[in-house]
């Protein structure tokens, strides 16, 4: 059968105790002021991480076909466009509104 | 009506349309991927609203993520992590045809779940105690920031609409226990399993986002 | 004859099937009763239910228009109040939209013809495509709750604080648009799906028919941008329940913040609407110009093409909304971009007919009116998309008639062309040529006579969804509203000779156009299964130049699925050619 990947118990306990490592590192990185926007960036790296393990080995995108890795990456693509853009509206608001 | 007619044994679970038990268990595999795309997607637009807000008003972020316990939030995140480490120890006993280990680890994943909304109800029962409501029904005095309603009300929906998730994932699960007894599943065919089991780790993967984001805000 | 490596080459000993001409069985009446109908799993009566659902809206949405048209007949008050035009002109937006124009091809013709394209014997998930239909129908009957309950009058836009604040029934509304989103988005997963994994051996990517390509872009916008509107409707929702308040100032939020997600999905969602009718076009000019399509690659991946620029030019609904002037300019800019694909399109087709031998049945025809009308609604859209024009131009009559030339000009032209092509595959029957080639010429008349004064109107200034108007305008409405009529007596007539198809039409055979695709290479009606045998494809889709016997290829099933009486002996060393 092809396409079933089986992790042995060992790999996905391995996995597992690296995430629980990962969150309290999330929590411990709080406890040391970091400047802005520096904070985020190590926040959501750190969730990038852990996210990138559970979807990597505990959805096994990492023994699967390649066409449910791009599914995935394009959805994080179109996901940044729409955050990306509607801030190039937001963030660029002058007030008073300029005449036109 | 010779005999020598080459009618192969298809399997139960093979549907007339797929040619083997490969195609059909790729086939759900890839759709269930692609109804992750459109899980991120919808997600993604509280996402924005949360990026947006958070780059109009810094400092009402910073007040009322404290409203937030942190503690409950990493216990929160932990049971979500092994739960997802047990529905993939579910889907390999499944592979490995252990049927039993099957059932127990979808029961302890449930239980799991069931934790993770036990204490999103003490902690929503715990705001609403201090007038912390969504929308127009906050009432809480605690923040000084004329936007605090807004940040509560982007807090609700992001945790609300992911604890609706959760009873959906817990719901699908309850339904897998049901087959599983009935001898549903073995290591030819446990698709169901397996891709609840995908839905169930995007759950996941969307809280270890929302975490940091809401409850560790500093 | 030099032998390859064999371990790596699987040979298959193919026979040519001929399709039946006259089926006894067929997958009309495979099952009997309404119980089979309801309970269906077969993508083709599903295309059906769905083909009447969407028909009926059609009905609905176009009354609504008549209704409307007969308001402005003159600038004072005729026989419906302001309040009641207000709620008039959103349902007739909504319906429209929801529920005709996004599930028109897709959906509806779409699943008809899909598997029959690909070879396949159904989608890759026909309960979820049951399922998918009994959501649109669920979604639909709530909408029809919000109109007799309170109607809305907030614009099919439902644009905040408006929305948030109106006593009208927008939650009811809502509610049905979020579920008519999962309809959306299921067809979309099975039709991706379908195209990866259930081709028929030898049909390899490049040799896709273009309706699939076109689908398969329609599908991808469909799963992207269908969730961002289902989290915007909760969220205008949730705005009038708790109050959330993200899109409404008085409560501390943004209205263009709602905008900005409205139109992530509804600009992508137009092209949802219209990039299926590209496919149908593709089709269509090919069969009826008995020639290879020109640039198949271009046309191909100018649909994907389409389908992503499609998701960066959204906030050009929003020049004159309050977004930052760098967000106006980067849209603007982008939006241009957006007419080149489309561009070599058109292109493409006139240069499939060059030289080609044209035969003009009624889906010919139709596509014709589509090239022309169609092409004009683009060029205004691209006017439209430049930023300076559009602040003149925004929100006038010109917009109105931007839209209804590529929505209806375009889409539903292209639409009649995909049911007049493969009415003959559905019900087994013909139409009288002559009456369809009646109506769509009053079609087009009407067309013209409604839309083109709007376009004069709106750059003079007539503002949209206004109930009154001065004096200056009022020739060209009324010019405007014997068009609509007209429309009106043209859809009569379609309607008519169908119904008569229906019930005394023809008999059709497998092939009535002679086209070289694998639709019709199996009987009309089309069997249960799809095909009797599993096919091979060993030539590209609209190779005219190859024999008929080519696109019949197949080799034998030794079952069909679920009868499991059914024995066929299948031999494994070569099989006899067949005569």
């Amino acid at each position: 059968m092809s396409g079933h990947h089986i992790s042995s118990s060992k790999f996905l306990w391995a996995i597992g105790s690296a995430l629980f490592f990962l969150t309290f590192l999330t929590v411990a990185v709080t406890w040391y002021h970091i400047p802005s926007p520096w904070n985020v960036i190590v926040a959501i790296g750190i969730a990038s991480l852990k996210a990138m393990i559970v979807i990597s080995f505990f959805m096994n995108l990492w023994w699967d076909t390649k066409f449910n890795a791009m599914l995935f990456v394009t959805s994080i693509i179109f996901f940044g466009l729409l955050i990306g853009i509607t801030l190039l509206d937001t963030l660029f608001r002058t007030d008073p509104v300029p005449a036109f | 009506m010779s005999d020598t007619s080459a009618v192969k044994e298809r399997p139960k679970h093979l549907k007339h349309y797929f040619v083997d038990s490969d195609q059909q268990f790729e086939a759900s595999k890839m759709g269930m991927w692609v109804f992750l795309v459109t899980e991120i997607l919808f997600f993604g637009g509280l996402f924005a609203a949360y990026i947006v807000y958070r780059a109009w008003y810094p400092d009402l972020y910073l007040q009322a993520s404290t409203e937030l316990d942190t503690f409950w939030g990493t216990v929160n995140t932990a049971v979500l992590i092994g739960s997802s480490l047990t529905v993939a120890m579910a889907i390999r006993s499944a592979q490995l045809n252990q049927i039993k280990g099957l059932i127990i680890n979808l029961w302890i994943t449930i239980s799991l779940a069931c934790v993770f909304m036990m204490i999103k109800y003490f902690e929503y029962t715990h705001k609403f105690h201090k007038g912390i409501f969504p929308g127009e029904y906050y009432t809480y005095e605690g923040i000084a920031h004329e936007k605090a309603n807004i940040f509560f009300s982007i807090y609700y929906m992001m945790t609300g609409l992911h604890g609706v998730h959760v009873i959906i994932g817990i719901g699908l699960m309850l339904f897998l226990v049901y087959k599983a007894k009935k001898g549903a599943f073995s290591s030819e065919y446990y698709t169901p399993v397996e891709i609840t089991g995908l839905y169930w780790h995007l759950v996941d993967v969307i809280w270890i986002f929302l975490f940091p984001l809401l409850y560790l805000i500093d | 004859m030099a032998t390859t490596d064999a371990q790596n080459i699987r040979r298959l000993q193919v026979q040519r099937f001929k399709p039946d001409e006259s089926p006894k069985e067929h997958y009309l009446n495979a099952e009997k009763g309404i119980w089979s109908w309801l309970t269906t799993v077969d993508h083709k009566r599903i295309g059906l239910m769905y083909l009447a659902s969407i028909a009926f809206f059609f009905l609905v949405g176009g009354i609504l228009a008549l209704v409307l048209r007969t308001e402005l007949l003159t600038p004072a008050r005729n026989f419906i109040d302001a309040n009641t035009y207000n709620q008039v002109f959103t349902l007739h937006g909504a319906i429209m939209i929801f529920f005709f124009l996004v599930p028109s091809v897709p959906a509806a013709l779409g699943n008809f013809i899909l598997p029959l394209q690909l070879g396949a014997k159904d989608v890759a998930f026909p309960r979820l495509n049951l399922a998918s239909f009994y959501i649109y129908t669920l979604g639909s009957i709530f909408t029809l709750i919000a109109i007799f309950t309170g109607g809305i009058d907030t614009g099919w836009t439902f644009y905040t604080p408006y929305s948030a604040e109106t006593s009208t029934n927008v939650m009811m509304m809502t509610l049905g648009i979020f579920i008519l989103g999962f309809s959306s988005i299921l067809t979309g997963v099975n039709f991706i799906v379908t195209i990866h994994k259930m081709r028929a051996p030898g049909l390899t990517w490049n040799k896709l028919p273009l309706n699939i390509w076109a689908l398969y872009a329609t599908s991808i916008i469909q799963v992207l941008a269908t969730p961002v509107l289902a989290i915007t409707v909760l969220l205008l929702a949730m705005e009038r329940a708790l109050g959330i308040g993200i899109f409404d100032p008085a409560l501390g939020g943004d209205p263009v913040l709602y905008q900005h997600f409205f139109w992530f999905y509804s600009h992508p969602a137009v092209y949802i609407m219209i990039v299926p009718g590209f496919g149908v076009i593709s089709e269509v000019i090919s069969t009826f110009s008995r020639k290879t399509i020109f640039g198949y690659w271009a046309i191909a991946l100018s649909s994907l093409a389409i389908a992503f620029i499609g998701f960066l030019v959204w906030g050009h609904h929003m020049f004159t909304a309050g977004q930052s002037s760098l967000a106006s300019m980067v849209f603007s800019f982008l939006t241009f971009l957006v007419g080149i694909p489309t561009g070599i399109k058109i292109f493409n087709w006139l240069a499939t007919m060059y030289k080609g031998s044209i035969d003009m049945k009624t889906p010919m025809l139709y596509a014709m009116v589509f090239l022309f009308l169609f092409t004009i609604g683009g060029f205004t859209g691209i006017m439209l998309g430049a930023l300076v024009v559009d602040i003149h131009l925004h929100d006038t009559y010109y917009v109105v008639a931007h839209f209804h030339y590529v929505m209806m000009g375009g889409m539903v032209m292209a639409f009649l062309a995909g049911v007049h092509y493969w009415w003959p595959k559905m019900f087994g029957k013909m139409y009288s040529e002559f009456w369809a080639k009646i109506a769509c010429g009053i079609i087009f008349i009407g067309f013209n006579m409604t839309f083109l004064p709007q376009f004069i109107m709106g750059s003079q200034g007539m503002p949209r969804r206004y109930y009154n108007y001065i004096d200056q305008f009022q020739p060209f409405h009324q010019f405007s509203t014997i068009g609509a009529y007209t429309l009106g007596v043209g859809f009569l007539i379609i309607a008519a000779y169908l119904i008569h198809s229906l019930l005394k039409g023809k008999e059709a055979g497998s092939n009535p156009w002679g086209s070289r695709a694998l639709e019709w290479q199996t009987s009309s009606p089309a069997p249960h299964h799809n095909f009797d045998h599993t096919p091979v494809i060993i030539n590209g889709p609209y190779d005219y130049h190859k024999p008929m016997s080519e696109f019949q290829l197949g080799i034998a099933q030794s079952h069909n699925g679920h009868h499991k009486d059914e024995k066929v002996d299948v031999e494994t060393g070569t099989a006899q050619e067949k005569a």
